[in-house]
């Protein structure tokens, strides 16, 4: 046992039962005469401690501990008000801390444009916020320049190694989760070879799953589900099936729709439709209800099912117009437009989702038209006056940003009005980052004007949001 | 000369006492509320309309660092100086050149006042030697029973065992520290206060307490023969037990001439008491370390920036070097260096820490240039030199050492403490940086 062994093992129980150790001779320490065996250990203590202290050696290099040092950064570092702009954001952001985040995306960006590159000391904080927004997260690279890239490869905390679970505000902006191209091949695989040994849940929820990625070959699948003993199955068949109107189903829907529709009247002009009558095995089997065992049948929830599996083509060849002419004859039937809205949505029908559009207004059928379109359709509509906020709020914040002047201005208009407070209020985390830098004057101006707190919330970030970005532009002129 | 001009917004920040102040005076700093205000090259002033009647009457002297405010806050600097030296200090208020308004005039002329009687007061007559001597011989007798009583505790903790008492309650480590205090030995008291804590909080306990029962068994011997010690070593010992030396007597010693460099500077604050070290280096290579302290909520010192070369007087407070020190006149920056000179081998700043641990044995950090060393990832860090050795880093911003020098040679400048290095300043592309 070594001295130092000892000494602690005699410290740790005490000398009232241990005796304390002889110190080394080479360390040229004599034990003072008369001592007591407390004062020898103390005296040993002492001598421990400095002779420690006093020739302390450093540890040789372990293989692991050297890394490879960073290759030179391949772009200038960001410099001046650039610079300055990233350490307010990261140290102390003016603004709230959605903002925050979006301004240093847009800081990213611009570096990423002007070929410049965060500098190394700020890549730490940038990193720290990027570990908790995914947003900041996805445009790290190639702003953080090779010497970023080199420190999440080397650092061992973990700096923004990975992307970080969204958090629920970033998630509506996220594409809807859908599985993986595999399973779909997987799921069709099985389906196809192993139908009969599948669990009715099993089958049920491999033909859900082909409904992510539907193609007009499916259908021989979905025939087959509708053959299916369980009904669970049978549903998600007739279901999928709606959604393909060159089905042989959809034949089968058009030729019982088509002898219930006549266009009737000389001056006004509309539908005249009648209801299905009993249906038959056929029927039946494609999914139109029978009839219950007491009681009248529901003879319009038939004719439902026939509309939602029919082409929309049956109506135009009937009305012998275009599909908006043809939406205009049924302005008075809501219950049809709505199952025509629901058909030509799933199907992604896009003239029969304009042709809708003028007769009504449905947040799917606008999902369907292309972003500058929407865009279009809403700015129109908001100058319209038709909808409600709660309506609008909810178009407005799916729409890609930023927005074009227009619809900035008809939405400032909206909240600069009587009304605007509650949709200033609903759309306070939107609006800053959806208006143009056209709009930011017109904000200013309504900001002096108004006094009341929601409408300046949300008019103030805006203002403080696009002077920040107007002075990220100059800084990376 | 007096070098000031314009405070930055970040000196204005670090006077802050709190981040609670920090925040209200940034509330406060606009101009709206403010009236009357202006600055000349020692005062800058204002009024600042509050929820009373009358508007407070702030007052700052940006020179030697006072504040006056007619507000009741107990903070210091409080809100209304802070934010008037945010305006100030971004040109938005506080202007230059109108009259000094009379409650400043009057504060400063009252502050010069005091100044001067206080200079009269301690160039003045000396005490009576007699009554200082008695004084003196009472204050070494309760010394000595305390140091006494501490050695005989000892000899009883070494007795019945460190394992036991590591089992007792902080009261018991308490009441050590307190009968020590009342000895007036409230340097020791502190490590005893300290350890009460780090027996729990080490998994090294047993060697940590048993070196340092060792170190503090050594200074009651020490003291028992400090009669026959030099005087450079009783100051050491002093230091150690926490017998002040009045700055008075350090401002009448030989002051050093600058330009200083500052190597480096570290900030703590333990809950109690903030201290801030601010390592210094004469031309000739003379290292000295300035302490400054400041309770809670008080502004601490104003930081000097690393690589900063300073036109100032410096004195020396006694004992074995590094010695502590402090400023003798006022502070000018003369701007910043591009090294710190050329750096040790991490052998070659053991050895010399090693020298003075065997000058005084009572200390326990040690300033150390290291040259051309790498910083590593692996666990809480290490530093690596080019001659394959290695020492761990401690109390680290890992993150931001290996940002800054991507893993390139770099000179660094720490403290080292026990076995560890304390990285406080960085040398990299010609510039010395704070990690």
């Amino acid at each position: 046992m070594k001295w130092t062994d000892e000494l602690r093992t005699a410290a740790l129980v005490g000398t009232g039962r241990h005796d304390a150790p002889a110190p080394p001779v080479e360390l040229g320490a004599r034990p003072a005469a008369a001592s007591s065996r407390e004062e020898s250990l103390l005296d040993q203590a002492a001598l421990v401690d400095v002779v420690r202290r006093a020739s302390r050696t450093a540890a040789s290099v372990g293989a692991g501990l050297r890394v490879p040092p960073a290759p030179t950064d391949t772009e200038p570092q960001a410099t001046g008000e650039a610079a300055r702009l990233l350490e307010l954001l990261l140290r102390q952001p003016p603004v709230g801390l959605d903002l925050r985040n979006q301004l240093l995306v847009d800081w990213l960006r611009s570096a990423a444009q002007a070929r410049r590159r965060v500098p190394h000391r700020l890549l730490p904080a940038l990193f720290a916020v990027a570990e908790n927004t995914s947003s900041v997260f996805r445009v790290l690279d190639p702003a953080i320049g090779t010497r970023g890239r080199w420190l999440q490869d080397v650092s061992t905390a973990g700096l923004a190694h990975s992307e970080p679970r969204r958090s629920v505000h970033e998630a509506d902006e996220a594409a809807p989760a859908s599985p993986a191209l595999d399973t779909f091949t997987i799921a069709r695989q099985q389906l196809s070879t192993e139908w009969n040994s599948l669990s009715a849940r099993a089958r049920a929820s491999h033909l859900k799953r082909l409904g992510y990625e539907l193609h007009d070959e499916d259908e021989g699948l979905l025939e087959k589900g509708l053959d299916d003993k369980a009904k669970s199955v049978r549903e998600v068949a007739i279901a999928l099936l709606d959604r393909l109107p060159r089905s042989a189903r959809a034949g089968r829907m058009a030729a019982r729709l088509l002898p219930l529709l006549q266009v009737k009247g000389l001056l006004n002009k509309r539908f005249d439709i009648d209801l299905p009558e009993d249906p038959d095995a056929a029927a039946l089997r494609d999914g139109i209800p029978s009839a219950p065992r007491s009681g009248e049948p529901d003879r319009l929830a038939r004719l439902d099912t026939i509309i939602l599996g029919a082409p929309l083509d049956v109506w135009t060849s009937v009305s012998g117009r275009s599909p908006e002419a043809t939406a205009a004859l049924l302005k008075e039937e809501p219950r049809v437009l709505a199952l025509l809205t629901t058909a030509a949505t799933s199907r992604n029908h896009l003239e029969w989702v304009r042709a809708l559009l003028t007769v009504r207004t449905d947040a799917r059928l606008l999902h369907c038209l292309p972003a500058d379109e929407r865009e279009l359709w809403l700015e129109r509509h908001i100058r319209a006056g038709t909808e409600e906020p709660d309506d609008l709020a909810s178009l407005l914040r799916d729409l890609p940003q930023p927005w074009g002047p227009a619809l900035a201005g008809a939405v400032l208009g909206v909240i600069s009005g009587k009304e605007g407070t509650r949709l200033a209020s609903m759309l306070f985390d939107v609006l800053p980052t959806a208006l143009p830098p056209e709009a930011a004057e017109e904000c200013r101006r309504l900001l002096e004007r108004t006094d009341d707190p929601a409408r300046r919330r949300v008019l103030r970030d805006a203002v403080q949001y696009q002077s920040f970005r107007q002075s990220l532009t100059e800084a990376f002129r | 000369m007096v070098f000031m001009g314009r405070w930055s917004e970040e000196r204005v920040i670090n006077a802050a006492p709190d981040a609670s102040s920090l925040a209200a005076a940034r509330k406060l700093a606009r101009p709206g509320p403010w009236s009357d205000s202006g600055s000349n090259d020692t005062l800058v002033w204002g009024k600042c309309q509050g929820s009373g009647k009358t508007p407070y009457q702030v007052s700052v002297d940006v020179v030697a660092p006072a504040y006056r405010c007619s507000c009741p806050s107990r903070k210091f600097p409080c809100k209304h100086a802070l934010a008037l030296l945010l305006l100030w200090a971004r040109g938005e208020a506080a202007e230059a050149g109108t009259e000094t308004a009379d409650f400043a005039q009057e504060w400063a002329a009252q502050r010069a006042d005091r100044a001067t009687a206080k200079e009269r007061r301690d160039s003045g007559k000396p005490a009576d030697p007699e009554a200082q001597a008695k004084r003196l011989a009472a204050r070494l007798d309760l010394m000595d029973a305390g140091i006494a009583d501490f050695a005989l505790w000892l000899t009883d903790v070494i007795r019945t065992g460190l394992a036991a008492a590591r089992k007792q309650p902080y009261p018991w480590w308490d009441a050590v520290a307190a009968r020590l205090v009342d000895a007036q030995l409230p340097g020791l008291a502190e490590q005893v206060r300290q350890m009460a804590s780090d027996i729990h909080g080490r998994t090294d306990w047993a060697d940590h307490l048993l070196m340092n029962i060792g170190r503090w068994w050594a200074l009651t011997k020490a003291w028992s023969q400090k009669d026959g010690l030099a005087p450079g070593e009783f100051a050491d010992l002093k230091a150690a037990v926490g017998w002040a030396t009045p700055s008075a007597e350090v401002q009448d010693t030989e002051s050093m001439p600058g330009p200083w460099l500052v190597l480096g500077a570290h900030r703590s604050d333990d809950g109690r008491i903030q201290q801030q070290r601010t390592w210094l280096r004469s031309p000739e290579g003379t290292v000295v370390v300035v302490l400054d302290f400041a309770a809670q909520g008080q502004g601490l010192a104003t930081p000097q920036l690393s690589g900063a070369l300073l036109d100032a007087t410096v004195a020396r407070y006694p004992g074995s070097a590094p010695q502590r020190a402090m400023f003798t006149s006022a502070i000018a920056s003369r701007g910043v260096v591009t090294t710190l000179g050329s750096g040790d081998s991490i052998t070659e700043a053991l050895l010399h820490e090693s020298a003075a641990v065997a000058a005084s044995p009572w200390r326990v950090r040690h300033p150390v240039l290291l040259g051309n060393v790498t910083v590593s990832p692996d666990g809480s860090g290490w530093i690596l030199d080019s001659d394959g050795r290695a020492l761990p880093l401690v109390d680290a911003p890992l993150d931001s050492l290996l940002a800054l020098t991507g893993g390139h040679a770099v000179d660094i400048f720490g403290e080292l403490e026990d076995g560890h290095v304390r990285p406080l300043a960085v040398v990299v592309n010609e510039m010395v940086v704070t990690p």
